[in-house]
């Protein structure tokens, strides 16, 4: 296999679990209103759990971090995710009670900053600003596969895996679950007051969104076979907000286009660009800047992204035909539209 | 301080779907609410009135749950509900709307009374998961009451249309007719007439009596006297954040005090314009 296809799929294996990310941000922030600013934290905590539930014990490898297991590969993988979802829930249950909105997320920046300096000097963890390293790769005594052949392969298998996160995400979205999320992210108050239990409801959208970012997280270390600090700077939160906001805040289709817009063509593609003679690394530097600007020029022109929010109309909320005929006295209320409609301007105080 | 100068309730009137007694708040120092106490017949309409800051709509705030109060008791019914979260609160059935329209602007008009459909099952994600046919089954009877709701307020003709993007009379249409979805006992409603034109306050009051005609208790904020003597049955007198008076507002016109604190300025208002 040419370099070209291993570039390809890496990209392939990027764009789709950016997709995976950005869905469970979206769900956090795009439909409850939750500014979730330690989400890459939830990512690293799933992708730390992936790789040191599937490393065998510690002793011996030079590393350092907790369990040891080596256990096989979607085990490891689920239970990656199921912690990021327990880390949420006590996240949830300290800050989500008291705190809206930007006091939410000042306190949640702080906290990913808290979890990256932790788990960078506190080496018997997950070994500390090493991290981990040589995670065994998924199948490796099964199906015997090479380097070459296995970046496609586990690119199939993230494209699979994304696939059926975003068969049950619409799922969510679609329900009367997914309303009233979008409910509370329009006003919280309006919402409690129609027997909405907001708390419930943000720790619900919290949960499962955090899975997602654990398993997005989990899929990086066993594609890569490391992870450490440097993947998951605070700052890396960010990016993930432009895939959603690029790709269009509260669709989930949206965010496969954002991550391709952002993560696969702008973050990873210049990387393997040729390096400019004399400036190493200025590439990407370059892409912390286009996608700044980018941000900047979306939320400008464009704040609703490339594929905006759908509004749900009745036909596809269940309404029978005959439950869409005009109603009797609606035609009269159209003939007499002085009485609503003119109250307009006056009414908008 | 308490209130002592409310009068005894009367023995014809009915039994109280909804009531306070000596509830209190400040804001900083500020005592908003200073010990207010009524009830609130069930089966009518009442009207809440006052002289601005006399702290109506904290009052509603603190029934409702929106805000807790400091001291006193909240009943609705003949379960004490005092500092009831609002959701709690709202799903003994009282439901309230607010003096400045708050539609959730991203739905559309009608999910905005889907999302008020009581005892959702699709709410809960294993029966999303498990019980799908449940939650369609349930989806499609909201669907139909909601848009019947909406046909009787007229805003069936607006049903897709993004809810921020109503005028302010229609979006006052939608928060009376979003509590209705969820079938309320009680009913507060915070100015459901302030800044609508003559023909829509027609209307709404309209809505109110029928409201009323199908067992409905309402509470209402409203300043138009006018409005107030067609469609209230009782009146409850807000002053310095203490109940000053209640009774037909027949009656409270010749009550010395209630119309030094308030009435006296409005029936001149009134009476001139």
């Amino acid at each position: 296999m040419s370099n070209v296809w291993y570039y390809v799929f890496t990209l392939v294996f990027f764009l789709f679990d950016y997709f995976i990310l950005a869905m469970g941000l979206n769900i956090q922030y795009g439909e409850t209103g939750i500014l979730n600013f330690a989400f890459i934290g939830f990512v690293a905590i799933g992708s730390y759990v992936t790789g040191a539930l599937a490393l065998p014990s510690s002793v011996g490898t030079g590393q350092h971090y907790i369990f040891g297991l080596g256990l096989p590969f979607p085990v490891n993988l689920l239970l990656g995710g199921v912690a990021a979802s327990g880390f949420a829930v006590v996240v949830a249950l300290i800050t989500l009670r008291r705190l809206r909105t930007d006091y939410l997320a000042m306190v949640l920046i702080s906290l990913s900053l808290v979890l990256y300096d932790v788990t960078n000097n506190f080496i018997p963890l997950f070994n500390g600003a090493d991290g981990l390293y040589n995670v065994p790769e998924p199948f490796a005594g099964v199906l015997e596969l090479t380097t070459n052949s296995f970046i496609p392969f586990f690119a199939a298998v993230t494209g699979a895996i994304a696939l059926l996160l975003w068969l049950v995400m619409s799922r969510i979205t679609r329900s009367p679950q997914g309303r009233t999320f979008r409910a509370i992210r329009d006003d919280d108050v309006v919402a409690a007051a129609l027997g909405k239990d907001v708390f419930r409801t943000q720790l619900k959208s919290m949960l499962i969104g955090s899975f997602y970012a654990g398993i997005g997280g989990g899929l990086i270390i066993e594609f890569a076979g490391s992870f450490n600090p440097t993947a998951w700077l605070p700052g890396e939160t960010f990016v993930v907000f432009a895939v959603i906001i690029v790709g269009g805040v509260g669709n989930n289709v949206g965010m496969l286009v954002g991550s391709l817009v952002v993560e696969t063509l702008l973050i990873h593609l210049p990387a393997f660009l040729p390096s400019i003679p004399n400036h190493p690394g200025l590439i990407e530097y370059f892409d912390t800047v286009v996608v700044g600007v980018l941000l900047m020029a979306m939320l400008w022109f464009r704040p609703q992204g490339i594929v905006p929010e759908r509004l749900r109309k009745a036909s596809s909320l269940g309404g029978s035909d005959h439950a869409l005929v005009a109603r009797g006295s609606d035609a009269a209320a159209a003939a007499r539209p002085a009485g609503v409609a003119a109250a307009g301007p006056k009414g908008e105080r | 301080m308490t209130a002592d100068p409310v009068p005894a309730p009367d023995r014809t009137t009915p039994r109280a779907a909804l009531s306070c007694d000596g509830i209190t708040k400040a804001f900083q120092g500020v005592r908003a609410v200073n010990g207010a106490t009524f009830a609130v017949p069930e089966g009518l309409v009442t009207a809440l009135i006052g002289p601005n800051g006399a702290g109506k709509t904290t009052v509603v705030n603190i029934l409702s749950g929106s805000m807790t109060c400091d001291g006193g008791t909240e009943r609705v019914g003949d379960a004490e509900v005092t500092n009831w979260p609002s959701h709690r609160i709202a799903r003994l059935g009282l439901m309230r709307t607010f003096q400045l329209s708050r539609e959730l602007g991203g739905l559309t008009v009608l999910e905005n009374l889907l999302v008020a459909a009581p005892g959702q099952a699709g709410e809960s994600l294993l029966n999303v998961f498990l019980r799908p046919s449940l939650v369609r089954r349930q989806e499609r009877e909201n669907v139909e009451r909601a848009l019947d709701v909406l046909d009787t307020y007229g805003l069936f003709h607006l049903r897709d249309n993004r809810a921020s993007d109503l005028s302010g009379g229609q979006k006052k249409l939608l928060e009376i007719s979003r509590a209705v979805m969820a079938s309320p006992r009680i009913l507060l409603l915070d100015e459901p007439m302030a800044g609508v034109n003559p023909a829509l306050i027609e209307r709404i009051g309209g809505h109110i009596l029928d409201l009323k005609a199908t067992g409905v208790t309402v509470l209402m904020i409203e300043h138009n006297l006018n409005v107030v003597e067609r469609i209230c049955d009782h009146v409850i007198v807000l002053a310095e954040g203490r109940t000053l008076a209640t009774g037909r507002l027949g009656d409270l016109r010749e009550n010395a005090e209630v119309v030094q604190a308030y009435l006296g300025e409005v029936i001149d208002a009134s009476t001139h314009g």
